[in-house]
């Protein structure tokens, strides 16, 4: 457990969300400067918010709390935790696009679409690092609405019906899920003020809510609850509010699948985690309200993608099914479930980013995405069919890949809470999860060429800077899959301050 | 803060209009008259706001947020979004008749839900006065209307009117629910809504070309 805190005043957190929010205005408005310009100050901006979260992490390590702004930004081991997965998948997916935009897009149109994705991009990174490290609660509901609103064109970039289709549902359904967390943070709000424990503005700091959580009506608490599972739950993709998941990662861009199903429904999460744990002392009900969510989201979500012959989708499916493992673990409440789910989410945003990765490469070198049409890509493609089952592998579970660790670290957490019913669905799901992803990774790399009429002899391997993230990432997989301490010190000081129901 | 100050019997009369209001932006055929519609509820909300701000003076600059962004900004994209097109909305899921029914079955439950269990949704010495129990009702009943308009209406345009509707019911609770909300914290919840109507209006411009029309039931594209 985490010893004594120390808090700090630091301007890095600040600069970690207005910097990307800099540079993508910059991106806006130099129409002059060329794609190379865009490009390159996009990494390098990626780059430098990469390095100060490492450094805040590397704080946070060492026991200190980083806040400025009055309190209003608060960069604890959790927010740093969200804040490394951001920022380092952000830096890899920069380097991804490059050459995977514009490739099916005719020149003219190119260059005005894609400042235009790198000007939203850096705003996505932005406002996804915004709200990790507010603890206003308020402003915690603006910034995920504000990832909606920069993310909503990416979505729809392509412009054409099944991309237009997809935005639309997008902005549509987020936006009426995300208000019911506005109701959901205001009643936090309003619950905590009418306490009198708090003055002024400090009733809208999280940091201060948790102190004064056990004296919110009971009423209002259950509501507040169920506001903030619904808003936040449907960001981030929680069964039964999932139904924009799979169109708007499958129709969106590879880059930005990636960031949506990599980085910002977890962040979603976070939210979620955040906020709702600080009832669980008072009401540890709740934990088995979100055990049950989380376990239903997980069967679904693997059950839905069996059925799936688009890649994307079926991946997307699996991101859902996946996060019903990251909300298991989170809404237990307990030390090991925290750590469990924690883990959980740091893997999944590596080895489903990998996936997505993959996924974008077959389609960059072959054109199709329907596993009914790919088959025995392993001769032209070896460096992505390896990548794509070492990625397949670690989200099954798989030892040694790290996959297997967070997920055996939930099996245990169930199973010392008790819930013999939720540990059971977790290792069925997890099996499942191997039927799928082995067998699409079988078809696409291994099985026989279906209806496609591509000669084999164009598809080749794709070029240096979309493999090298790839590679990248299987070998973190591999990494952490070996040393699965690697993480623990941030995980560690994470998970204690989720952890509100003891060990 | 004095609540004699306020003006109970103007405040009951503006908040019983923006129930109608609402009724009118969900049910007018027309989408012309139906942004009209949202217009009005828009003023109805600054005036509620003025009177209020008798007793709660941070509710003056609420009230002007409240101007520029729902009743100028929102109706002048929403009334872009309609210019040079058929503005007859699609026939509904639901028809008038079983809808009038609907909403004022909804306004009976919310008053008598806020009436008799104030502390639930508003656990303040001052959300269990009379007027802020009102405005509650009124803001949940417009909360669900907005949700009832966004399920059951397949005009892209009517939904994201439904939309606004919905973010007007959060904002009126506000005045119940969180008075003391900073003005940043507003001017950023405020402006969120205008951004987001404005890009889904954008996204269903893109879907009015390439389907030809914005009828949501068309857009079935995407299934599982």
């Amino acid at each position: 457990m985490a010893g004594e805190v120390v808090t700090e005043t630091s301007i890095v957190p600040a600069v970690v969300f207005l910097l990307p929010m800099l540079a993508g205005a910059i991106v806006f408005s130099a129409t002059r400067l060329g794609r190379t310009f865009q490009q390159g100050l996009c990494i390098v901006t990626a780059a430098l918010v990469t390095g100060m979260s490492a450094w805040m992490a590397n704080r946070v390590v060492h026991g200190v709390v980083l806040t400025t702004w009055s309190g209003e930004l608060r960069v604890d081991a959790l927010s740093a935790l969200m804040v490394v997965i951001i920022c380092g998948i952000g830096l890899l997916t920069s380097v991804y696009s490059i050459r995977y935009l514009g490739e099916r897009m005719a020149e003219e149109t190119a260059a005005r679409r894609i400042r235009i994705f790198y000007g939203l991009l850096m705003w996505f990174l932005g406002t996804m690092l915004w709200g990790c490290v507010t603890n206003n609660v308020i402003m915690l509901y603006v910034a995920i609405e504000a990832t909606t609103l920069t993310s909503g064109l990416l979505v729809a970039f392509y412009w054409d019906r099944r991309a237009l289709e997809a935005g639309y549902k997008y902005l549509m359904l987020l936006t009426i899920g995300i208000t019911f967390a506005l109701f959901g943070c205001v009643l936090l709000y309003a619950g905590a003020a009418a306490t009198n424990k708090l003055t002024g503005a400090s009733a809208l700091l999280i940091s201060e809510i948790r102190n004064v959580a056990p004296f919110i009506p009971r009423g209002t608490a259950a509501i507040t609850i169920a506001f903030l599972v619904i808003g936040f739950g449907t960001k981030a993709g929680i069964a039964p509010f999932h139904p924009w998941l799979p169109d708007a990662h499958a129709e969106a861009p590879t880059p930005i699948s990636v960031l949506l199903s990599g980085v910002m429904i977890k962040m979603a999460l976070y939210a979620l985690a955040r906020t709702v744990s600080i009832f669980y002392p008072a009401w540890p009900q709740v934990t088995i309200f979100l055990v049950a969510l989380g376990a239903f989201t997980m069967l679904l979500g693997i059950i839905l993608a069996l059925t799936q012959d688009d890649l994307k989708r079926l991946l997307a499916y699996s991101s859902v099914s996946q996060m019903g493992y990251v909300l298991v673990g989170i809404g237990l409440g307990t030390y090991l479930g925290c750590y469990g789910g924690l883990y959980h989410l740091l893997n999944h945003a590596i080895f489903k980013s990998l996936l997505f990765m993959c996924v974008g490469a077959v389609m960059y070198a072959t054109g199709f995405r329907r596993i009914s049409e790919l088959g025995g890509l392993r001769r032209q493609m070896p460096i992505t069919s390896a990548c794509f089952f070492v990625g397949a592998l670690a989200i099954a579970g798989f030892p040694p890949l790290n996959g297997f660790w967070s997920k055996l670290t939930v099996y245990l957490a169930l199973a010392r809470a008790g819930l013999w019913w939720a540990a059971v669905i977790a290792v069925v799901v997890s099996i499942l999860t191997m039927v799928v992803m082995v067998r699409a990774a079988y078809r696409v790399f291994w099985g026989e060429r279906g209806s496609s009429n591509t000669p084999t002899s164009v598809v080749r391997e794709v070029p240096a800077r979309m493999w090298a993230p790839m590679v990248f990432l299987a070998g973190m997989c591999a990494l952490l899959g070996i040393y699965p301490q690697m993480p623990y010190p941030l995980l560690n000081r994470a998970a204690a301050v989720l952890a509100t129901l003891g060990r | 803060m004095n609540p004699e100050a306020l003006h109970t019997g103007l405040i009951e009369t503006l908040s019983l209009t923006l129930v109608i209001t609402s009724v009118a932006a969900v049910e007018m055929r027309r989408l012309k008259f139906s942004i009209v519609a949202y217009l009005c509820q828009a003023l109805l909300i600054v005036g509620l706001l003025l009177s209020f701000a008798a007793v709660n003076h941070a509710l003056y600059w609420w009230a002007a947020t409240a101007l520029v962004t729902k009743a100028i900004l929102t109706p002048w994209v929403l009334f872009r979004a309609i210019r040079g097109v058929d503005d007859r909305e699609l026939k509904p899921v639901i028809g008038f008749g079983p809808s009038a029914v609907i909403a004022a079955l909804l306004m009976l439950g919310f008053y008598h839900l806020t009436h008799a269990r104030t502390t639930l949704l508003a656990p303040t010495a001052m959300g269990q006065l009379e007027v802020f129990r009102t405005n509650l009702a009124v803001a949940s009943t417009v909360f669900a209307l907005g949700l009832y308009a966004v399920l059951t209406r397949r005009d892209a345009i009517k939904t994201v009117i439904g939309l606004c509707l919905l973010e007007n019911g959060v904002h009126l609770s506000l005045v119940s629910l969180a008075p003391g909300l900073p003005e940043t914290a507003l001017f950023g919840v405020a402006t969120e809504v205008v951004v987001t109507v404005f890009l889904l209006v954008y996204v269903i411009g893109g879907v009015r070309q390439e389907f030809g029309s914005t009828d949501t039931f068309r857009l079935h594209e995407l299934r599982w």
